[in-house]
């Protein structure tokens, strides 16, 4: 082909494949949002239904909602609402410890990454995002295992049998919580001119003095929206907590899996949407906190 | 003895990078006298910035010593040190009202809070930029950032301030106000100022001293004027203004500081010889600035009064003229391969349109405008 002609044969090929192309990029995200949200939707909305079975919406109704909190379900039920506040009181416990602790060290790990020259830091960088990748079962599984080699040291060691409880629930979220703190906190440290530390210095701020005046109050925000996003998971977790929890420790997503283990009762899709809301909001405060323009602070 | 504010005695500075090590400063040694305005100039990369952070503190010299009004500076943290800094993005606290990012230092030095706001609205006063304590950074213009950097750092009375590149993120205009003002505020208040920049315009206009530096060497250091006039290195007279090297051969020393020096097209010049020229003849380059050169038809115009042996006078073709505003830029040839540049005011624009491009014309020049420096 001569230069300069135009080779309609690969304008209409490359016309076909655009079109193809933005079709794909509009039902993409439909069908993503879809398949996210429609088991979620289908929760919420039976929640609301006034029959007992999931067979057909027959109306709008709040009773499930009421249930829950005056104690009246079937009989075939061993839902009490004394033991599921007691449950949630476990939940808000064992999130606000854990999240505390986890708060304090991944502030801590995010600093020394963000500032600190030492060996074995890129290592450590990997490491910080291990909780994030593998797999929960796998995590739940070796704590369970490392409880019980501590407690049979401890065992051999002081001759007192200890067993798990809120201390190894809390060691394991905050475990695993550290991680998100730290990666959060650190996307902050990151956006920070570190200037304005130098500049602290040399207007007479001491490391201590330079930390508080000046380095925390502009990571706070990204230090909040951590302990959100950990508070929010501890919540949330199941599956750790499960294999962590001792007698009389259940957290409430453990004791909404007792409940299903008879039956899928419109109580629990009315539990599941409370807690559902309740981890939306704080994601949503956290994911505010992390928005918030670092120079405007 | 003179009272030095700041002293630089054979200062290293060497960068791990990658398993190898970066001389970011190379055997440094100057004297800053109290009350100077001190450039340090050169292109980035050359180690002015952290000649800088070596006086601040941010940073610690691989060998050599500090000394700051006489004190070693070893072991001194950048917060115990009496220096002061303005940084280049200004690095204001953005938390911090503007107020507050003055009294920060204040506070710091444990100066009760009513007092602190006193000297905090004097030293806005002093920065012309009064009324904005309650605003955040954000919310100032750059130029009025900057203001507030230098508030802050005056604020605490420094025996030195130490300025990075302070106008480099301000447009030309506002520059150059600046630079007028910076200076004033210098000779006001009296503090020694280390300024590092690139911009060589900015170092002649506000410096006593400028420092040029390259690849971590000082270089020259001097007046604007004995930078300007007589560099002693290629690379600074390079770096400084526009010139001419011409390439040529040393064939006689003589013992005024002047020399012979024998061009490529067989002429014999006297040229002035640079402190740091080179112990043996050969290979030399003769600098000449372009506004040094004059252009004449007739060659009895150059009889002003000063003497005829002191003066270079040679058969050159005129190739091409450049119009740039206040001057005109004219490329001239010497013989078959020297190539010299000269610039002329537009003053007399008449004598300039007598100039045809493709004319034999003199140039001529007073040998003492003119440095013989190592090729």
């Amino acid at each position: 082909m001569r230069q300069g002609l135009i080779n309609e044969g690969a304008m209409g090929r490359n016309r076909v494949i655009r079109r193809l192309g933005s079709a794909g990029l509009w039902l993409n995200p439909v069908f993503a949002y879809f398949f996210l949200w429609a088991p979620i939707l289908i929760l919420v909305l039976f929640s609301f239904n006034e029959s007992r079975s999931v067979a057909s919406f027959t109306g709008f109704t709040l009773k499930w909602y009421s249930n829950i909190l005056n104690n009246v379900m079937g009989a075939e039920s061993a839902f009490s609402t004394e033991i599921m506040l007691n449950a949630f009181r476990n939940s808000l416990f064992v999130g606000t410890v854990a999240t505390a602790i986890s708060t304090v060290l991944g502030t801590m790990i995010a600093l020394a990454m963000a500032r600190g020259r030492f060996r074995g830091k890129r290592l450590l960088d990997g490491l910080l995002f291990l909780p994030v990748v593998i797999p929960e079962i796998t995590q739940a599984i070796s704590l369970a295992i490392f409880f019980k080699v501590v407690f049979d040291w401890v065992a051999l060691i002081s001759g007192e049998r200890m067993f798990p409880g809120f201390h190894t629930i809390i060691a394991a979220h905050v475990t695993f919580n550290i991680s998100y703190v730290a990666i959060v906190a650190r996307a902050r440290l990151a956006d920070m001119n570190p200037q304005l530390e130098e500049a602290a210095n040399d207007l007479g701020a001491n490391p201590w003095q330079t930390f508080w005046r000046v380095t925390f109050p502009l990571i706070l925000p990204g230090v909040i929206s951590g302990a959100l996003l950990a508070f929010t998971l501890s919540l949330d977790d199941f599956v750790i907590t499960f294999f962590t929890a001792g007698v009389g420790t259940s957290t409430l997503p453990v004791f909404v899996y007792g409940l299903l283990k008879l039956t899928v009762t419109p109580e629990v899709n009315a539990i599941s949407t409370i807690m559902m809301v309740l981890s939306t909001i704080l994601i949503g405060i956290s994911l505010a906190m992390q928005g918030r323009n670092a120079s405007r602070a | 003895m003179p009272s030095y504010d700041v002293e630089l005695k054979d200062i290293v500075k060497d960068f791990e990078s990658g398993g190898g090590s970066v001389r970011a400063v190379d055997h440094v040694s100057v004297e800053i006298a109290d009350g100077e305005f001190f450039a340090l100039l050169g292109p980035s990369g050359c180690g002015k910035t952290t000649t800088l952070r070596l006086i601040a503190g941010f940073e610690q010299p691989t060998a050599g010593h500090i000394l700051i009004r006489g004190r070693a500076m070893e072991g001194i943290p950048a917060y115990h040190r009496p220096v002061n800094t303005v940084f280049q993005d200004y690095a204001l606290f953005p938390h911090l009202t503007v107020e507050q990012n003055i009294m920060f230092g204040l506070q710091m030095e444990g100066v009760h809070k009513r007092e602190a706001l006193k000297l905090a609205g004097e030293s806005l006063e002093m920065v012309r930029l009064p009324g904005v304590g309650e605003r955040k950074p954000h919310q100032l213009s750059g130029g009025q950032q900057q203001r507030v950097a230098l508030a802050r750092a005056l604020v605490k009375q420094p025996a030195v301030l130490l300025l990075d590149e302070p106008l480099g993120a301000l447009d030309l205009k506002l520059r150059k106000n600046m630079q007028y003002e910076l200076k004033a505020l210098q000779r006001d208040v009296g503090i020694t100022f280390i300024y590092v920049t690139h911009d060589q315009e900015e170092a002649i206009t506000m410096a006593d001293r400028i420092a040029v530096m390259n690849e971590g060497v000082m270089l020259q250091v001097g007046t604007p004027k004995e930078i300007y006039e007589h560099p002693q290195t290629h690379f600074v007279a390079d770096f400084i203004g526009e010139t001419n090297f011409i390439a040529g051969a040393l064939i006689e020393r003589g013992a005024d500081g002047y020399g012979s020096v024998r061009l490529q097209d067989g002429s014999v010049i006297r040229a002035q010889l640079s402190e740091t020229l080179g112990g043996s003849a050969g290979a030399v380059t003769v600098a000449i600035r372009p506004e040094r050169i004059g252009i004449s038809t007739i060659p009895k115009a150059l009889e002003g009064g000063t003497n005829p042996s002191e003066i270079t006078m040679l058969e050159a073709l005129l190739v091409d003229s450049q119009y740039i505003g206040t001057d005109t830029r004219f490329t001239l040839r010497i013989g078959e391969s020297i190539e010299l540049v000269a610039r002329l005011q537009n003053v007399n624009e008449r004598e300039h349109a007598a100039l045809r491009i493709g004319q034999k014309v003199k140039v001529f020049w007073q040998d003492s405008s003119t440095t013989v420096l190592d090729r």
